[in-house]
């Protein structure tokens, strides 16, 4: 059937077209009628039989095509103006005017790993050397809120970020930080910032709406000491946060613990890679000291000049038909949707398991550390060495997914584990006695040397840990 | 029509009438305002270039329709989330799209913050005096004696007055256009549609951050039909938000839009300090110290001291010479006036632990930093202490050559109390043979390369440590 040509209302003498209504397209609100000064449209009297609703009634008979009518009407296929042509009832799609040519589908322009030239070795802190690993990662778009001891990281940026066009925003929060990035990433592009403990609580919320939006972007918690505003010493107390409570829901992501200013670089760069590999964020965890830490950084041969994902909210014709977003009403979809993600937590956990060995070959002392107090530990082990006890040191450069499979070859040798932290509730042991756990894994015995509230475990405690229980063994008839 | 999509696929799959008929319920605001920003886009010819942030409320479906580039936010977040789609791509037409809760409560942070930088981004603020979404909750723009299911009594002073954004927002220096508007009637929906466009074409023309807020109806919260909703729009809402344009203060010159970013090597390499020469190197091998092949050295004294710099010079000195060094500062409360000490490790091939509890070498320059770290000095160890300010030395643990230096006395001598961390360099090289002079010289050089006048009163409190180092050294043995 087709409508419009018998309608004894089609424009004769004014050039504006009368209002035309699909009824199942009609709410029956009645805000159209009120706007009509002709009184060309009444409340219904009739059930859509699809809708459930009671659409308007026309008699058009004295309409001037004023078109108030429709700029009254909610519905985006509700009141339109009367098609000029004929047209198919079925086809209601072609009742409204052309339709805009659908974009063509994205295309992933990659990035490019462009040679970086002669460059000599840098000297710098922690924070400095991971700020410049992004630069070098092609992160141009820094986001964050100034929080001691992360925040000479941010002060890098903005001082460099200006020199090479990219932006630098002071948020008002660590909240709007984390939002921002949201749309920097959302958009395709490579954002970061930097933070501590309580600040990396407060993005919590956002990382959670970045995983279940697929959004990427790195966060360098640079730990302090905690609980509360605690104080701004050296803490690793962010290890529970990072690796099993990132945000609301089902998330996960890449934990990253450089231990001296050299990996702050790589690894910072390395968790760009993560981060658009995966599209979900990464956290590199560092500790205040390390932020502090001055050191020999040397240069990569190569930086990168970031492409434009395929699915970036870019803002432009390709890419219109993208969508960023993490709500999934229906439930089916929605779980779904966490399948499909622990799918990729999956993927991560069988690909990016990495650990340094070191002198671990034939340990039967294990020490298990990160982070600055790896440092002190890799000293405890050259000491112990010299001491004659067969000591090793295994230091996970990533924490989740915990490095399970490389501790694995380990652990038949091992006859003590020893795990060196600065958590007062020994947050890395959990993530050590968890993956065993799951992973089924027999272990030796794990002993502990912990310190919390700013204060490092030192080279000699570690020192004194490992002979003292060793000694009691020895009393005690136990092979050490 | 154009930018709405063809079919609503997102909502609930298309299915039935859901392919081209909205969520909300009949009679609600949210469809007009999306119906004017639909046709200001196609008007201004956008469509293309456009991103629109759905909030949190009933408008979080916002992406079910408008066919552009679609990003849903966090609840009250979407200003923040909307700059950082404008900061990455500068070229985008950026719509922040918020109800009364996200805007005016949860987000009033990132509202005001972001309105104020100013960036070119044009919010549209629904104001219909409730929460819709969570079911007729209190909203900050309820009005006094309105009740909601959390002002069952009517809203009281307990509870606050209704929070006028419109004025809020024209009182900020950011914004060049804010304008509030209302649906109730052709005459206002005629304006509000105007006023819309006017937001998003002063983004396209790059003049800035504008903010439409839209009085709208809530017919369900309210508890009457669309058209008693309207009449009370009118009626109620109008003499506390009174309409019109609040702020109209458009510049002539457009806001600078960012070139994009650069990622040229030779810029990177610059920006971040690695052009130029690898330094000259002197040694020849490790030091041949009695410390072996990891020294451990410490610098302590009060804030000012320059404990920090002397630390850091040592560090870039020795990996110059192609050695692995460390230097980590104590930081917080203790160093802003108090005790600022510096832990440096020098290794051949690597640090294995950076922290010196127990230094082969400590430089002190105060009484207190003598006291605290000279009993940890190890056997055979060395003390360079400022003996200008320290009186007596503390008993130190046997074999660990004490060298007095008068660090402050020589500084001041020389007109620039700061240079005497260099005096302390140079006597902690004499009494240490750590490095060639040169080394040293050559990280100082390389430190003030910035500021080139000051070298040589550098290497004359360099040479004044030395010297008095060689002589305390004379004297001592
Ligand atoms: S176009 Fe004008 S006159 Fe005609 S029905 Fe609509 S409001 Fe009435
Ligand atoms: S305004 Fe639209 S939805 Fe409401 S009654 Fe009129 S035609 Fe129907
Ligand atoms: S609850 Fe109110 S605001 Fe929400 S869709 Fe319904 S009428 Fe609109």
């Amino acid at each position: 059937m087709s409508v419009g040509k018998g309608s004894k209302s089609m424009p004769t003498t004014v050039e504006r077209p009368k209002p035309f209504l699909l009824p199942q397209f009609c709410k029956g609100c009645g805000r159209c009628i009120e706007s009509c000064a002709k009184h060309c449209i009444e409340p219904g009297t009739e059930v859509h039989p699809e809708t459930g609703l009671i659409p308007v009634v026309f008699d058009l008979e004295n309409c001037t095509a004023c078109g108030l009518c429709m700029s009254a009407c909610p519905e985006p296929y509700g009141l339109a103006p009367q098609p000029e042509s004929t047209f198919e009832l079925e086809d209601p799609a072609t009742l409204f005017g052309p339709r805009p040519i659908p974009p063509e589908k994205p295309e992933t322009i990659p990035d490019t790993r462009v040679p970086l030239g002669s460059a000599r070795p840098l000297v710098v802190k922690g924070t400095y050397a991971s700020a410049i690993g992004a630069l070098l990662a092609g992160c141009r778009h820094f986001f964050g809120y100034p929080i001691t001891p992360s925040t000479e990281g941010a002060e890098l940026m903005a001082q460099l970020l200006p020199r090479l066009d990219g932006a630098f925003v002071q948020a008002v929060s660590e909240v709007a930080t984390v939002n921002m990035m949201y749309g920097c990433g959302g958009a395709g592009l490579r954002a970061m910032t930097f933070t501590s403990s309580p600040g990396f609580s407060l993005m919590l919320e956002g990382i959670s709406y970045m995983v279940g939006a697929e959004v990427p972007g790195v966060f360098v918690n640079v730990m302090r000491g905690g609980p509360g505003l605690g104080n701004i010493a050296p803490e690793q107390a962010d290890i529970k946060l990072a690796c099993r409570g990132l945000g609301h829901g089902n998330t996960h992501g890449i934990v990253l613990t450089p231990s001296t200013p050299q990996e702050m670089l790589d690894l910072t760069m390395l968790a760009f890679d993560l981060s658009f590999r995966y599209r979900n964020p990464v956290v590199v965890l560092c500790d205040g000291y390390l932020g502090q830490m001055t050191g020999k950084v040397t240069l990569p041969e190569r930086m990168v000049a970031p492409g434009l994902p395929d699915w970036a909210v870019w803002g432009d014709r390709a890419h219109r038909r993208n969508l960023i977003v993490s709500i999934q009403l229906s439930e089916p979809d929605l779980e779904k949707h966490n399948e499909y993600l622990e799918r990729k937590y999956a993927e991560m956990t069988a690909n990016e398991q990495r650990a340094d060995l070191f002198r671990c070959d034939d340990a039967d002392v294990l020490v298990v550390a990160c982070n600055t107090p790896a440092r002190m530990a890799k000293g405890a082990v050259e000491t112990l060495r010299g001491e004659g006890i067969k000591a090793g040191l295994f230091r996970p450069l990533t924490l989740w997914p915990f490095p399970v499979n490389q501790i694995e070859d380990l652990l038949p040798g091992a006859k003590r584990l020893v795990v060196v932290e600065a958590s007062s509730g020994g947050q890395l042991e959990d993530e050590l006695r968890l993956s065993l756990s799951k992973a089924g894994l027999a272990h030796p015995p794990i002993e502990h040397v912990r310190h919390s509230g700013g204060i490092l475990p030192q080279a000699a405690e570690i020192v004194e840990r490992v002979t003292a229980s060793r000694a009691m063994r020895r009393e005690k008839g136990v092979p050490a | 029509m154009s930018v709405f999509y063809d079919r609503f696929e997102r909502h609930d799959h298309a299915e039935g009438l859901k392919g081209q008929s909205t969520h909300y319920c009949p009679g609600c605001g949210h469809g007009l305002v999306h119906k004017y920003i639909a046709d200001a886009i196609e008007e201004l010819g956008v469509q293309d270039r456009t991103i629109a942030i759905s909030p949190v409320g009933c408008s979080v479906f916002l992406y079910y329709y408008l066919d552009v580039g679609n990003s849903q936010a966090a609840h009250g977040r979407a200003p923040a989330v909307a700059l950082g789609h404008k900061l990455a791509n500068p070229e985008s037409i950026v719509l922040s799209y918020q109800g009364d809760g996200d805007l005016a409560s949860i987000g009033l942070a990132e509202i005001m913050s972001v309105a104020q930088l100013g960036v070119p981004i044009t919010v549209v603020f629904i104001n219909n005096a409730v929460y819709g979404m969570t079911g007729g909750q209190m909203a900050p723009t309820t009005l006094m004696g309105q009740k909601t299911t959390t002002s069952p009594y009517g809203r009281t002073r307990f509870t606050g007055a209704p929070m006028k954004v419109a004025e809020l927002m024209a009182a900020l220096d950011g914004p060049v256009y804010v304008e509030r508007v209302a649906l109730f009637d052709a005459k206002r929906r005629v304006k509000a549609a105007k006023a819309i466009k006017k937001g998003l074409r002063l983004q396209v023309e790059s003049k800035g951050f504008s903010l439409i807020e839209v009085l709208a109806e809530c017919p369900t919260h309210l508890k009457m039909t669309p058209l008693e909703a309207e009449k009370w729009v009118k009626e109620q809402m109008l003499p506390v938000f009174p309409l019109g344009v609040k702020k109209d203060a458009v510049p002539d010159e457009s806001w600078p839009l960012p070139p994009p970013p650069s990622f040229v090597p030779e810029s990177v390499t610059e920006v971040i300090g690695a052009t130029g020469e690898g330094a000259e190197r002197f040694c020849d091998g490790f030091p041949q110290t009695p410390y072996g092949k990891d020294i451990a050295i410490k610098l302590a004294g009060a804030g000012g001291d320059g404990a920090q710099t002397a630390a850091l010079l040592l560090t870039r000195a020795a990996i110059n010479e192609g050695f692995d060094s460390t230097h980590i500062p104590s930081y917080g409360p203790e160093s802003r006036g108090g005790t600022s000490y510096a832990d440096v490790r020098i290794a051949e091939d690597e640090v294995l632990s950076p922290a010196a509890p127990e230094p082969h070498v400590l430089v002190a320059f105060n009484a207190p930093s003598l006291a605290k770290f000279g009993p940890h000095v190890v056997e055979g160890g060395v003390v360079v202490y400022d003996s200008s300010v320290i009186a007596e030395v503390p008993p130190l643990p046997s074999g660990v050559r004490a060298i007095p230096v008068p660090l402050a006395q020589i500084a001041v001598d020389l007109g620039k109390v700061i240079v005497k961390n260099v005096v302390a360099l140079g006597a902690l090289q004499e009494a240490t043979q750590l490095f060639p002079k040169e080394t040293l010289l050559g990280a100082i050089r390389q430190a003030l390369s910035q500021k080139c006048a000051l070298i040589p009163m550098n290497e004359e409190a360099f040479g004044w440590g030395v010297k008095y180092a060689a002589t305390a050294g004379e004297g001592d043995s």
